[in-house]
Order: C-alpha cells, then sequence, then structure tokens
C-alpha cells in the first residue's frame, strides 16, 4: 500500500472554460480509509478518474509512495475500483473472476486460486467461489467485485466510486462493515467517493470535502462536524446542517438581528454570517423581554417559533428539533420539546460555540 | 480508449463498401463505346447520356412505379399483421406458443426457390398472376415472420406495468393498444418497416416469377433491357445507381434507430 | 419470456399472421410434397411414384455436388463474414458525431437489390472493362473469372462478403453499444489485454446477437440464388451452381416437376434441420438470461 501525494493537481476539459478540479493539494497516508465527499458536479468522478488513470491532469502531479505516476497507464498504477453497480465478467466462475487481475500480474494458477479463496473467505465468499458470477444476487456480486479490487497485495491503491449505490438499504450497512473490517485488516489505502455524508463520516478516517472542483477542508470527521472550515462544510455536514444567519460585528461584539450573541475579540467590524449546529442553541418559552429591556447583556434573541417535529424522548420528556424565525432567517435548534409553534421564544447559543464566516470561509 | 484501436481496418472496410460503387457511378457517367475501348478513373468526361435514356423510356417508369406498389403494399400487410401477433407473442403464453414462434421463424427460413412453382401455380389460377398483390403476399412468407421477430423484440422491452395500468384505468384493449401501446414502439415500428423493405426491395427471383408484362418491377426491367440490346453497360449501370437510391434514402432516415433495430430491440 | 399470463384468447391476435402465412407458405408447401411422389407428364397425367425420386436425387452427383459446394460455400463466407463483422464493429467508434454516417455507409449494401450486386461486381471484376480486374491484370497475375472456376469463387466470395458482412456489423455493434464503458475500465485496471477484454467483457454480451447472425448468413447463403446467377451464370462449368440454381434450373428451365419437389422438400429439411438446432441453442440462452434477470 502507499502514500498517495496529489500535488496542484488541475484538470481542465479542451473545450471548458473552467477548471473541472482546481490545483489540489492532498496527502493521503498508507493505509489511510479516506473519503472524497461532494455533490454531483463536485468534480468526484474526475479527480477519482485522474487517480486510476483514465484521465490526464492537465497540471499537477500524482505520487504513489513519493514516485510520479502522473503519466502512467492505469494498468502501471497498480490502482483497484470498485464501480457504482457490480462490474463483472458474468460469465465467469467468482474463484476465476478473482484469479484474473493476479494471473495478469504474473501470479502461478495454484497462487493465484489460493489467494482468490483467501480473500473470498474474508469477504465471507467462500461458499460461492465455484458459483457464476452472473448469477449472484446484487449483494453478492458488489462483494466479489470488492474482492477483485483487494485480492492484488501488491496493489497501491484502492478507489471505491459510491459502492453502496445499488445495494439495498437494508444490507447497506451490512457490505459497508465488511468493507471496512477488510480494509483494516489488509491496511489497504482506500479513496471512497460518496454523496452521502453517513457513509463517508462512518467509513473514512480523514475526509476531504470537495465542492465546485475544490477541496474545502480535508480533516477528521469531528473536526469536520465541530469546526468547519468553511459554511458550505458546515451546510453540507450534519443533518440538518449548521445554522448559518447573518450578522454583523460591532466593536468586538457578534450581534445577531440586533441582539449581542457573544464576543467576537480580534475581527474588524462588518457583516458576517455566524454559524451554529442545532443542539449548541435552545429556545426558551420566557416570556418576551423587551428588546430595549435587553440592553447591550447576552440574554438572547427574541425569535418566534415555527415547527416543532419530535424525533424521541429523554427522560420521559419528548426531544427534537424546533424550527424558528430569526429576522427573515429559519433555523433549528435540537432540545427539549418544550415549546410550541406560534409562541415568541428567546434562543440563546453557547456563546463558546459560535462560529464566525466571511467571504465563505471561517475566521472564528 | 478502445476507439483508437482498428481505425485502419474501419477505413480500409469503408474503401472495400464504395470502392465497386464508385466504379458504377463512374461508369454510369460513361458512353458505352468509351467504357469498351479503354479504363478510365475519372470519367472524362462525363455524361448524363445513359440517364437521359433511362428517363425518356415509360417501362423505366412503369417498372419503379410497380415496384414501389408491392413494397408498400408488402410493408403494410407485414407490420399489420404482425402487430397483434408480436403483442400476443410477447405479453401472453398460450396453448403452442413457442411451436407457433419457430414454425413461423422457419418460413423465413425457406429458400424461395422452393416456392417459385408452387406460388407461380397459386396465384395463376386464383387470377392475381402479374399484379402488385401477388408479389406483396408471396414476399409476406418472409417478411411476416420477420415482423413478427422484430416486433415482439421492441415490445418486450414495454414495461408490463403499462398494460396492467391500463386495464385498472378500464380502458378497452382495442383502444390502449392503438392509443398507449403504440406510441411507444414507433422506433419498433421504424425498424420493421425497414427490415421489410429491405427483403421486398431488394428480391429478384420471386418478383420476376409472379409478374408478366403489366407489373415488371424495376429489378426485372433492368435485367431485359440489357439483354435485349446486347450489354449496354453504362445504361445497365446507371439503371444499378437508380435502384440503389430508394434504399439510401431509407437508411438515413431510420439511421438513428439502426444501432438498436438490428439488436432487433433485444439488447 | 417470464411473467407472462397464460390466456389462449391471445391465438386471436396470432391469427391474421396464421392465415397469411397459411395462404402462402401451407398450400404452396403442400403442393410440393404433393408433386415430389408423382410422376408428372402434363397437368393431367400424373403417377404416383412414392419415394422413387427423393432416392434419385440422393443419388444424384449434381444434387451431392451442389449440396457439397453449397455446405462449402457458406462456411466460407460465414468463417470470413463473422470475424470480420465483429472487427468492423469493434473499430467503429461510438457516439461520435460520424458514427451515424458511417453506419448509413455499412447499411447501404443490404438495401441495394440483390441482382444489382451481382451487376456491381460483375461491372467491378471483369477484366476487360472492371477496375479490378483491369488492376490485377496489370500486376501481371493473369485474371478471369468468366474463366477459371477458383477465380470466380474469389470474387463470389468477395461479393458475399461486400454484401452481408454490413449485416454481422451492425448486429455486433447494437450489441456493442450496449456494454457500458465502466466495463472496459474494469478490464484496464485488471491488467487485461484485448484478447482478454473480448473474451470476458464483449463476448458474452454479443453471444445473443451473434447467434442470430450466424442464423441469418447460414440460411440466407444456403439460399443465396440471384447474385451468382447474375454474376457467373453458375459457371464456369458447374463450378459456382449452388442449391438454389440446380432446382431453379430444374423446375423452371427443364420443368421436371417432380425431382424438383423432391429436391425442394429435401432442401428445405437440411434448412429445417440447421434453424431448429440454432433457434433451440437461442431459446436456451434467453430462457438463461431471463433467470438472471430475475
Amino acid at each position: 500500500m502507499a502514500e498517495i501525494t496529489l500535488e496542484g493537481l488541475r484538470f481542465r476539459y479542451p473545450d471548458n472554460p473552467m477548471d473541472t478540479l482546481e490545483a489540489l493539494d492532498l496527502r493521503i497516508a498508507s493505509g489511510e480509509a479516506h473519503a472524497l465527499l461532494g455533490g454531483s458536479g463536485a468534480g468526484k468522478t474526475t479527480l477519482l478518474n485522474l487517480l486510476s488513470g483514465l484521465q490526464t491532469p492537465t497540471s499537477g502531479c500524482i505520487r504513489f509512495d513519493g514516485r510520479d505516476v502522473t503519466a502512467l497507464a492505469p494498468r502501471q498504477r497498480k490502482v483497484a475500483q470498485v464501480f457504482q453497480f457490480p462490474v463483472l465478467y458474468e460469465s465467469l466462475s467468482v474463484a476465476a473472476m478473482l484469479a484474473v487481475p493476479l494471473r495478469n500480474h504474473g501470479w502461478s494458477r495454484r497462487d493465484a486460486a489460493r489467494r482468490a479463496a483467501e480473500i473470498a473467505a474474508r469477504l465471507d465468499l467462500a461458499p460461492l467461489l465455484n458459483a457464476r458470477s452472473g448469477d449472484l444476487s446484487l449483494y453478492q456480486k458488489q462483494l466479489v467485485a470488492i474482492g477483485r479490487a483487494l485480492v492484488r497485495p501488491d496493489i497501491s491503491l484502492v478507489l471505491l466510486d459510491e459502492p453502496l449505490t445499488a445495494v439495498a438499504p437494508a444490507i447497506k450497512w451490512q457490505l459497508r462493515r465488511v468493507l471496512k473490517t477488510a480494509q483494516a485488516e489488509l491496511g489497504a489505502t482506500m479513496i471512497y467517493v460518496t454523496h452521502d455524508q453517513t457513509e463517508a463520516l462512518t467509513f473514512a478516517e480523514r475526509i476531504s470535502v470537495l465542492h465546485a472542483g475544490r477541496v474545502l477542508q480535508t480533516a477528521d470527521p469531528e473536526t469536520l462536524y465541530e469546526a468547519p472550515s468553511h459554511e458550505q462544510v458546515a451546510h453540507f455536514i450534519g443533518s440538518p446542517g449548521m445554522n448559518l444567519v447573518p450578522g454583523e460585528i460591532t466593536a468586538g461584539r457578534l450581534w445577531l438581528a440586533g441582539h449581542p450573541l457573544g464576543g467576537a475579540p480580534g475581527l474588524t467590524d462588518g457583516a458576517c454570517t455566524i454559524g451554529f449546529r442545532p443542539e449548541w442553541a435552545r429556545v426558551s418559552a420566557a416570556p418576551a423581554v423587551s428588546p430595549a429591556a435587553a440592553g447591550t447583556s447576552i440574554g438572547g434573541v427574541p425569535v418566534t417559533v415555527d415547527a416543532v417535529r419530535v424525533l424521541g424522548t429523554r427522560l420521559q420528556q419528548p426531544e427534537g428539533l424546533v424550527g424558528i424565525r430569526v429576522g427573515t432567517t429559519h433555523v433549528y435548534t435540537r432540545q427539549p420539546i418544550d415549546v410550541a409553534p406560534g409562541c415568541p421564544g428567546m434562543l440563546h447559543v453557547r456563546p463558546e460555540r459560535l462560529l464566525v464566516f466571511r467571504d465563505g470561509a471561517r475566521v472564528a | 480508449m478502445r476507439t483508437e484501436r482498428g481505425h485502419w481496418l474501419l477505413w480500409a472496410y469503408c474503401l472495400y463498401l464504395l470502392a465497386p460503387l464508385y466504379w458504377l457511378l463512374s461508369l454510369a457517367l460513361r458512353r458505352n463505346q468509351d467504357i469498351v475501348t479503354r479504363l478510365q478513373v475519372l470519367p472524362s468526361p462525363p455524361t448524363l447520356a445513359n440517364f437521359k435514356e433511362i428517363f425518356s423510356d415509360p417501362v423505366w417508369y412503369s417498372a419503379f412505379g410497380n415496384s414501389l406498389s408491392y413494397v408498400l403494399l408488402n410493408t403494410l400487410i407485414s407490420v399489420a399483421v404482425a402487430l397483434p401477433a408480436a403483442y400476443a407473442f410477447s405479453r401472453y403464453r398460450f396453448l403452442g406458443d413457442r411451436h407457433l414462434f419457430f414454425w413461423l421463424l422457419t418460413n423465413r427460413m425457406a429458400p424461395p426457390a422452393v416456392f417459385l412453382l408452387p406460388f407461380f401455380q397459386l396465384y395463376s389460377a386464383l387470377g392475381l398472376f402479374d399484379t402488385p398483390l401477388a408479389v406483396a403476399l408471396a414476399h409476406c412468407l418472409f417478411t411476416v415472420p420477420l415482423a413478427v421477430w422484430i416486433l415482439e423484440g421492441f415490445m418486450s422491452g414495454v414495461p408490463r406495468e403499462l398494460d396492467e395500468t391500463a386495464r385498472i384505468d378500464g380502458h378497452s384493449l382495442p383502444y390502449f393498444f392503438l392509443r398507449l401501446f403504440l406510441p411507444n414502439l414507433r422506433a419498433g415500428i421504424g425498424v420493421t418497416l425497414f427490415f421489410c423493405f429491405m427483403f421486398s426491395w431488394v428480391e429478384l427471383l420471386l418478383a420476376r416469377t409472379l409478374t408478366g408484362s403489366a407489373s415488371k418491377p424495376i429489378v426485372v426491367v433492368m435485367t431485359r433491357t440489357v439483354s435485349a440490346s446486347g450489354i449496354d453497360w453504362g445504361v445497365l449501370a446507371a439503371a444499378g445507381v437508380l435502384t440503389i437510391v430508394p434504399g439510401i434514402a431509407v437508411v438515413w432516415f431510420v439511421r438513428r434507430h439502426l444501432a438498436r433495430g438490428f439488436a432487433l430491440g433485444r439488447v | 419470456m417470464s411473467g407472462r399470463r397464460y390466456d389462449n384468447r391471445a391465438w386471436l391476435g396470432v391469427l391474421p399472421v396464421l392465415l397469411i402465412v397459411a395462404f402462402s407458405a401451407v398450400i404452396p408447401l403442400m403442393t410440393v410434397v404433393n408433386y415430389s411422389v408423382q410422376d408428372i407428364f402434363d397437368m393431367s397425367t400424373r403417377v404416383f411414384v412414392g419415394f422413387d425420386w427423393y432416392r434419385d436425387t440422393l443419388r444424384d452427383p449434381r444434387f451431392i455436388d451442389a449440396l457439397l459446394r453449397q455446405i462449402g460455400f457458406s462456411l466460407l463466407v460465414l468463417s470470413v463474414e463473422l470475424p470480420l463483422g465483429i472487427l468492423v464493429a469493434r473499430s467503429l467508434p461510438r457516439a461520435s458525431p460520424r458514427t451515424g454516417l458511417l453506419l448509413v455507409l455499412i447499411a447501404i449494401p443490404l438495401l441495394v437489390p440483390w441482382n444489382v450486386v451481382g451487376t456491381i461486381w460483375q461491372l467491378f471484376a471483369r477484366p476487360d472493362i472492371g477496375a479490378l480486374g483491369a488492376a490485377v491484370n496489370a500486376l501481371g497475375i493473369p485474371f478471369n473469372y468468366t474463366a477459371e472456376p477458383l477465380h470466380a469463387w474469389i470474387v463470389l466470395l468477395m461479393m458475399d462478403v461486400w454484401h452481408w458482412t454490413s449485416l454481422v456489423a451492425l448486429l455486433a455493434y447494437s450489441g456493442l453499444a450496449s456494454i457500458q464503458n465502466l466495463y472496459y475500465q474494469a478490464a484496464e485496471l485488471d491488467g487485461a489485454g484485448r484478447w482478454q477484454t473480448f473474451r470476458l467483457v464483449e463476448l458474452p454480451r454479443l453471444k445473443a446477437v451473434l447467434m442470430i447472425a450466424v442464423l441469418l448468413r447460414l440460411m440466407d447463403s444456403f439460399m443465396i440464388y440471384t447474385e451468382p446467377f447474375v454474376l457467373t451464370g453458375g459457371g464456369p462449368g458447374d463450378s459456382t451452381t449452388f442449391l438454389s440454381q440446380h432446382l431453379t434450373t430444374m423446375a423452371v428451365g427443364q420443368f421436371d416437376l417432380g425431382p424438383a419437389a423432391a429436391f425442394s422438400v429435401l432442401y428445405f429439411l437440411v434448412i429445417l434441420l440447421l434453424c431448429w438446432l440454432f433457434y433451440t441453442a437461442v431459446m436456451r440462452d434467453r430462457d438463461g438470461a431471463d433467470v438472471d434477470a430475475n
């Protein structure tokens, strides 16, 4: 397995005035499970094709363990890939199918068969070794496809392109578990491409969030959640995403709709975007305090409750999402449901959790 | 990725296809005495005399008309009878369906030469000899099985849910078939017409046997005009060029469905 | 063909086809069978002769020769047209602006009237006025397909390849067009070579259409009549006389109705046998595919 380094990797289609992928730097450690997370059109597939060698970058370079592989053809890179739906040689048996990549790289028939059986056992495919690939269920086929990608021990990098798409939702977790276990046991460097944040957050050690051809942030799941470096990341991660409301900084204080929310030391005055996760905030049904009385103390922001959605109970108290309106912006809080729609309320946000964005990027 | 390979083969094959056609065209543009005296790659000077000769002879007009009328009759009959049959094969199981389907296909496989004499006698007895209808019906033997086969393939590609929804909505079968089902089959019907034309237009043996002087088709007139006046290579070539034109026109119309059509709707 | 309802009323839909095919196949076929067991002097004088004509036909060296030539010709054209058609289909660009134009060009020979195909090749290959014949002679190789059986066979083969490879190519192309690019990418990453890619990715998908191609080409080449009739007239000698040609000479030329009818029945049975073998293979394949889909 190899350490993967991308240096200033850029891609543009000849007839396109815009970069599909803007200068991209990324380092993925050997044996790391890495996820590329982004919506459609973010450039995920292009990056994948650059890594596998199906497309050539316009500029920049790709290194496997320090060796420049940018100019190498796919088969010379020792890259394997699992596609969105199972792509197999359906006329072959599972055993023959798993042996193909090995036989093509100089393995003897006996060694290839032994290694294929070993991988099949690891993926719970052993009983199916003699079945025709085309006769398997979708789930089993995708397992075989994963086996095919993992079978060569000399492989540098395994690419997974939304590998759970075709599998029924009920067994997605099962396939993901098998995949994760195999990854850990074999120490494979894996890049997992997906638009599904749950898949990314549960599979990967580190995640790169891609948007419009740029990597907005590369970090471990916790950092992405708690300290997104970018509005887009903040909005994309979490369900619902982070609340983002227009705010104002004056005299080292952060203001939301004319009410002080917390301190903002070291930031210049002007407009900004305030971000906070639903669980970092709380609305209380306390009687409205007149704005004037609130003065400059950090007492809370008067809001109107729009809707509530119960998601469960905790200590026999219904808990869930409360949708509120601050000025013209809608935000959510996650809290015990002790307010009713239509009621006025006071919004409090834990001041140490407040994030401040300017021009899309986080400044505090 | 894979398209770069074997380009030379494609070009060589296209050249192979075009060379005889080019030669036909070049002969058509030269006078007979020039053709037999010397070989020329480019006709110089090119002449339209051969085409003029053909267009000034009414036999050619009527022959074109005859050909077109039996080809059209044949394609209409074939598609009309094949549609309900293909629907039956694609949507229902019934007593003897497989055997029937096979039996239909065997007719496509029957050598026309086997049927020459019986056809001649049958159509003579019915008073159909020397009419476009006789040729159209004889060609049906080959085009109908093919039409059923192709249409069945295309119909199998239309989801059965469409039928079921229509039944739940209370539409009658004829209404459903004509108004809701057929519009989904436009490509299939176009391809079927293409294949029927492909057989009926190009066939000579039956067309020649079943026609006398009144409804002589173009392919026959071509052979006769030639054998009568010695061999005028120039006129022969010009006539050949003219018989290829309708074919090219038909391919051009169905070009977008060609690939799917040749999968017979199945792949 | 799974999931269809059992309903014998479907016969009503098949009825028109049945009537029209019965009219144009069953009646004539019965006539042929009827003739084949009689000696016919004229329309009113006929004698029942049982299977005499069949015995005679099977012993007739000209029938045997024509049959062997026919088998040789069919195998020869298949062995050229099938691989060539697949190669042409593989080299066709997919979804390029030129594809449509190339498909039209390739389809053209299929829509040329069969006698015109013969004429085109006659004009092209004749040593006196044909570009091909003259060119070969100019190279110092004496070439005259009207006198030399071998040359006649070569020209016939070239003509049939010209005429019908397109059918195989179009069928194969439509099969290839259904393969998603991912399958090629996966094979590339496996380090598969060209041959392996063809065998493991393309061939399994082409099986169904290639069955149809073989079926159509085998049957049609078995029925070939018009093109050699125009090109060589069955000659030189009998060297390019195939079954249909032989039959037509017997029935129309010599009016030997009984023997011609027996010949026809045998001819038809041979084709039927071949057809049945392929049909069962194709159907088994399709049913297999149905099982996969469920």
